[in-house]
């Protein structure tokens, strides 16, 4: 989707002037300076005692564009030294082909209040620092001067951009606490936003008035909607593990463009339905004509597909032959950046790039694939109410055989044919095909993240064991282990380092399969030794079987937790022991069997022990059923992997006949 | 810190490299023995410091590289640092795939240009440009040349023959050219051979050569790289630094022309200042408590800020601009301290010095700019003061770990001194434990620790001071990583003193920490304190380094409940090692149990056969530390 250029119909309009309620520069009370942080919230560091923001277009006359002017103003205060870090300020401005985004009337002062006086230190124009981060983005960066626990720092500045497709956002919410957080968007009738809400605080005062005649286009008069929003006492925004991005819990209000009018009442819309992103998404150069393109493809079927039969085995053929020859360049996008054309001749392209000539390739081999425009983890979740395309950030292909469907991203390595990275598990995925109309589908990890353990040993009198163990790993779980192992010059480096580490097992021999046949499951086969009994005394023989993946510690540890807890897919882990030993062991006591289960079948955790026929056996099945936990689910969660811990410290004794 | 340094060192160690004679780029042909353990292997490379004059000296690096893998890719890519006074003049790349075919070329305009400021710093100027090769299989070959001009001769960047663990060379070669009548002083250090000295009319060259270095595993506990890497440093008696001139063949002209050129103009201080400091050490007539008044006033006045701008990264900001803005990075702020010290009559030194945990000195007998932070050396002849400046939070005369036992160089108007900065010795790194803690009948524990920290391990819970009351105790959960534990009551009481000692006092539950079956109790009674395990490696080629020593003592005293009688318990052991000792015991009085465990680990270095010997101490201690105690229920 190319930004929208509105270069003509900007010449219609005039400079709005007009002032919303922003509160005085430097104009500091005597609640400021009093102000403590048990007013709040005792742990903040720093506050912001008001921030005022307020956003509104503008027509540049030099350039004959318009632009979005965005002023920002904040006074906050300064607690203690763990603090200073909010002294330290960085700007960034997008930097763009046409026009950059310009800083302007930037302005910073600190204000002490010593013995009975207030000083104020002025930042000087000289250390605000611009530093061209890359090609996209330029940094202005400032540090307040004079810092001290009990500074109250003030700034603002206004931020021109002609970006005028998502109106300027606000979050209301950051990592520190906020007294009083205002935003008033001016927008013109003629421009329609939609608006979203993020997050869960609800707004102190919201108000929706028209201002009149707030820009003269052509001799016409303007009106405004002026949305006013106003949340007092913020709660400081605390990121946890496991959640996806924290702009999907942050508040804020966001807004992309819908349609705008000329004054002759022509309208355009710009992201209005579905049915008209669908038009244009399919028309578009880098998006729906890089779909199509089938021709670059045909002519390598032939080789590709040698030894296929069925589609299912045709779509496994292409998958791999694409994640193979183009490898990614680092970016990400639903977009072509270079054309699948230009992408399969060099080797190297985006997502877009490589998702798109993975979907034109299925479909020249006659299959029915789709492409899935998406939001990664770390970008947020996706509006699904009208259509927000700034929203999404990545594309990976639906590929539908036998009235099944697999989700396919050929950008990322090690992924099972059928599996998307976590990355992309978030919620749903719009889905745009060239014959229907595009629809939402549910984003989910097909595979569970599963490991297999089977130990098969012999326990030797001397209280040696030897045996086998197996690891089957599935899903993520395979992932993550194929990474791990890429990381080590060679499979024997990767075994080396892992007996190295650890100190109690000595492998003697191993070997991995499936290592690059990322459809099969991982398997690790080592011969291992170990000292596993200690047989010094033998009425007592004291025998901890818990020894492979031992769940040591809780990853699960906090009092309370304010948002889900998401894994990103369902997980498996069982654990299968048989060890042979010596005849004259008797089994004197063990752990008890225990199978305990989270509400509605969320998990569970079982174990059983037993010895029969000189043969020791210790099964173990961790199961986590479900992707995502409710912070309601959280204590029992914590409460689940306690006792497994707990169950995990306990022994088995023998004694010898 | 000082950047310069930093980033020629990395232009060096990243990418040296060159090729003018005919190469096989085959990968095949790759002897085997330098496939082993590399991810990838440096064909040929060739890298040429021309030193000009000492305006423009011409860094020329050519290249060819095999990559083996993803985790070579890496290696392979061309990262080139810039500024202002360091221009890349020219560069142009090839590729090649396994058979030697030219598959792509490559120049500046592929490149991607980026700020190369750290997040840590506000603003420098510095910047990259960097070209990573996306391959579709591997192995694949690179081959490039580049040209960098200097315009300063007074930082010549350090070679290393092989600077990668996982990269071996085939061939490598370091050529340092200057006029036949310029003065440079060079070394080598764990070099075998001699370069090849060629002396004209016009000019004057020294080349070093190897082959055949393969790659080799890096292995824990080692010492640092420079002690085991063959490395040249060179350094020309006429220098130019961005407009300064100077001349040293010694430290001691090193540092004299360091303070009275780049720091001794920058400490002018306005009579306000100066009145203020007047005022602030007023009726104090000891020196050291002066110095204690000012560093005070310093640790509260101003924060470390880092912005690099002008020469090179090494001469700091105006005294009285530190005074007035209130922050500065190292430079600014050691320099800020001392320029209100010599207001107030106290002579100090301005030493730069190697920061970082594991130790690194300035070699006595070769001078050469070095290290990449400053400190503050108080002289007395019975009791020196070395001061931190960009902490606010230090206690007075408190180096810790990142500075202490090290030789670092002191700048003086009269000249350059080495000093060494104090030992922390094992006594003194000392964490003191004393926990008391109640079993019940279920198993669950309550009780209270105390905890004392000195010496290095003083600053073991400094991230902690200023968290606020809810983070501190989110953050024991980390530190006493139990399944199940809460805290409540927590005290950190820092005590800043000639001997500082951070003290810790807390209580705490954990529930069912003692484990159940039917007719017994399960009880690992080193609650707290485990020593992790060591890798135990097959072969040991580089020395055992023990970097700094410290001694942990534990005492715990349980109080089990009735019902609870001992069935098993871990024997009492002391074992002794050339590295250090560990003991532990478990007596048993009435509902009692004291549970002791102390470790004390001495810092040194010792031949590499004794790690299996250290490894295996270590892992015993891991053993013993998981003991468990069974009792059986009545």
């Amino acid at each position: 989707m190319k930004p929208i250029i509105l270069l003509v119909f900007a010449l219609f309009f005039s400079i709005p002037i007009l002032n919303a309620q922003d509160f005085e520069y430097g104009q500091i009370s005597n609640d400021d300076v009093i102000l403590k942080n048990t007013r709040l919230d005792s742990n903040a560091n720093a506050m912001v005692i008001r921030e005022f923001g307020t956003a509104r277009m503008r027509l540049d006359d030099a350039s004959g564009r318009l632009f979005v002017d965005f002023q920002y103003h904040v006074r906050l205060k300064i607690f203690n030294k763990n603090g200073f870090e909010h002294g330290t300020i960085t700007i960034p401005l997008r930097i763009r082909k046409e026009e950059d985004d310009r800083l302007v009337d930037l302005k910073a002062t600190t204000i002490n209040y010593a013995d009975g006086n207030l000083t104020r230190t002025d930042l000087d124009r000289k250390k605000f620092y611009v530093e061209k981060l890359n090609k996209y983005t330029s940094l202005t960066k400032f540090t307040m001067p004079d810092l001290k626990d009990g500074s109250i720092i003030e700034y603002s500045y206004t931020i021109q951009s002609p970006y005028i497709f998502n109106f300027r956002r606000w979050e209301f919410q950051s990592d520190i606490p906020k007294m009083h957080s205002e935003y008033i968007a001016f927008i013109p009738a003629y421009y329609n936003y939609h608006t979203s809400l993020r997050g869960a605080l609800k707004f102190t005062t919201e108000n929706a008035e028209i201002n009149n005649g707030c820009l003269n286009i052509n001799g016409v008069m303007v009106n405004c909607s002026k949305m006013s929003y106003i949340i007092k006492n913020v709660p400081a925004f605390i990121e946890e593990d496991n959640m996806t991005a924290p702009s999907n819990f942050k508040s804020s209000i966001n807004y992309e463009l819908s349609d705008y009018m000329l004054t002759n009442g022509t309208k355009f819309n710009v992201t209005k339905s579905w049915k008209d992103v669908d038009r244009e998404l399919l028309a578009d150069h880098d998006f729906g004509q890089q779909m199509k393109k089938k021709e670059v493809f045909l002519p390598l079927l032939p080789q590709i597909l040698k030894n296929t039969t069925d589609e299912l085995s045709k779509a496994k053929a292409i998958y791999s032959y694409i994640e193979k020859n183009i490898k990614s360049n680092g970016f990400i996008g639903y977009s072509s950046e270079n054309t699948i054309k230009k992408a399969n001749e060099l080797h190297s392209g985006n997502t877009g790039d490589i998702n798109l000539a993975l979907m034109a390739a299925l479909s020249a081999a006659g299959l029915d694939a789709e492409a899935v425009i998406l939001s990664t983890r770390a970008n947020g979740a996706v509006g699904e109410l009208y259509p927000v395309l700034s929203d999404f950030n990545y594309v990976v292909v639906k590929v539908n055989i036998a009235g099944q469907s697999y989700l396919l991203d050929a950008s990322e390595p090690y992924l099972p044919f059928g599996l998307l990275p976590l990355e992309c598990i978030n919620g749903k995925g719009r889905v745009f095909s060239l014959t229907k109309p595009s629809y939402w589908h549910d984003l989910t990890a097909n595979q569970k993240r599963s490991t297999r353990t089977i130990l098969t040993g012999t326990l030797s009198p001397d209280g040696k064991m030897k045996g086998t163990l197996s690891t089957y790993s599935l899903g993520y779980a395979a992932v993550d282990k194929r990474e791990r192992i890429s990381r080590s010059t060679s499979v024997d480096d990767f075994v080396e380092k892992l007996d190295e580490q650890m100190p109690n097992i000595k492998i003697t021999s191993h070997k991995i399969e499936n290592l690059d046949s990322i459809n099969n499951m991982l398997i690790e086969t080592y011969e291992i030794e170990t000292q596993g009994f200690d047989v010094s005394n033998p009425d007592q023989i004291f025998y901890n079987p818990f020894f492979i993946n031992r769940t040591s510690t809780n990853p699960f540890n906090l009092n309370e937790r304010t948002y889900p807890v998401d894994l990103g897919s369902a997980r498996e882990d069982r654990i299968i022991m048989n060890i042979k030993m010596p005849e004259n062991f008797i089994l004197a006591d063990k752990p008890k069997d225990i199978g305990i289960a989270l509400p509605n079948a969320a998990g569970r955790y079982m174990a059983a022990i037993a010895l029969d026929n000189s043969t020791l056996s210790v099964s173990q099945t961790l199961q986590l059923n479900k992707p995502i936990y409710e912070p309601d689910e959280y204590l029992s969660l914590k409460e689940f992997y306690s006792r497994i811990i707990q169950s995990q410290k306990t022994d088995i004794l023998f004694k010898t006949k | 810190m000082i950047r310069n340094l930093i980033f020629l060192l990395v232009i060096f160690l990243g990418t040296p490299g060159f090729s003018q004679v005919q190469i096989n780029y085959r990968t095949d042909n790759i002897p085997a023995e330098l496939k082993n353990r590399a991810n990838a292997v440096i064909r040929n490379m060739e890298t040429t410091v021309d030193m000009r004059s000492p305006e423009n000296v011409i860094i020329t690096v050519k290249k060819v590289m095999t990559i083996f893998n993803d985790n070579g890719n890496k290696k392979g890519a061309l990262v080139l640092f810039y500024d202002k006074n360091t221009a890349i003049k020219s560069v142009r790349g090839q590729t090649f795939n396994s058979f030697g075919m030219a598959t792509g070329k490559f120049s500046l305009s592929d490149f991607i240009d980026q700020s190369a400021v750290d997040d840590g710093t506000l603003y420098g100027d510095y910047r990259v440009k960097a070209y990573l090769f996306n391959p579709i299989s591997y192995p694949y070959t690179i081959s490039y040349e580049y040209e960098i001009r200097n315009k300063q001769n007074l930082v010549i960047p350090d070679w290393y023959t092989n600077p990668d663990a996982d990269v071996s060379v085939e061939k490598s070669s370091y050529t340092f050219i200057s006029k036949p009548e310029d003065k440079v002083r060079i070394k080598e250090y764990n070099f075998k051979g001699n370069p090849e000295i060629l002396k004209s009319e016009k000019f004057s060259s020294y080349t070093w050569k190897v082959q055949n270095i393969s790659a080799y595993k890096p292995e824990p506990y080692a010492p640092v790289e420079d002690k085991y890497l063959a490395h040249v440093k060179i350094a020309p008696e006429q220098f130019t630094y961005y407009g300064h001139k100077g001349s040293y063949t010694n430290w001691e002209e090193l540092g004299k022309w360091f303070y009275n050129d780049l720091i001794k103009t920058r400490q002018k201080l306005s009579p306000q200042t100066i009145q203020e400091v007047t005022e602030l050490v007023k009726g104090i007539s000891d020196d050291k408590e002066k110095a204690r008044k000012i560093y005070d006033y310093v640790q509260k006045k101003t924060r470390y800020i880092s912005v690099q701008i002008g020469i090179g990264g090494f001469q700091p900001f105006e005294a009285e601009e530190v005074h007035r803005s209130g922050y500065g990075d190292c430079k600014g702020l050691v320099n800020y301290t001392q320029s209100l010290l010599k207001a107030a009559g106290i002579n100090s030194y301005y030493c730069l010095v190697y920061g970082s945990r594991t130790k690194q000195s300035f070699e006595p007998d070769f001078a050469n700019i070095e290290g990449n932070h400053i400190i503050l050396c108080i002289p007395s002849k019975t009791d020196t003061t070395w001061l931190e400046c960009t902490s606010q939070e230090s206690p007075f005369g408190y180096l810790g770990g990142f500075t202490d036992d090290r030789t670092v160089l002191a700048c003086t108007e009269n000249g350059g001194i080495l000093l060494k900065t104090p030992t922390l010795t094992t006594q003194q790194n000392l964490l003191k434990r004393n926990a008391e803690l109640t079993i019940d009948q279920e198993g669950n524990v309550t009780g209270k620790i105390k905890t004392d920290f000195s010496g290095s391990q003083y600053d073991n819970y400094a991230y902690l001071t200023h968290k606020s009351y809810t983070d501190q105790l989110k953050a024991l959960k980390d530190e006493y990583d139990i399944d199940n534990i809460n805290f409540s009551d927590f005290k950190l009481v820092q005590k800043k003193d000639d001997n500082p000692k951070a003290t810790e006092t807390v209580n705490l539950s954990i529930q069912k920490f003692a484990s159940k079956t039917s007719s017994r109790v399960y009880l690992v009674p080193n609650a707290f304190n485990k020593s992790g395990t060591i890798s135990e490696l097959k072969n040991r080629t580089l020395p055992l380094y023990i970097n700094r020593g410290y001694t942990d003592e534990d005492e715990i005293i349980y109080t089990i409940p009735e019902g609870y009688t001992i069935e098993i318990k871990p024997k009492d052991q002391e074992i002794r090692s050339p590295f250090g000792i560990y003991a532990v015991s478990i007596k048993q009085n009435g509902s009692k149990l004291y549970y002791t465990r102390k470790i004390s680990i001495n810092q040194g270095t010792y031949a590499p056969e004794k790690y299996a010997e250290y490894a295996t101490f270590i892992n015993r201690i891991n053993q013993a530390d998981h003991d468990k105690i069974v009792f059986k229920l009545n």
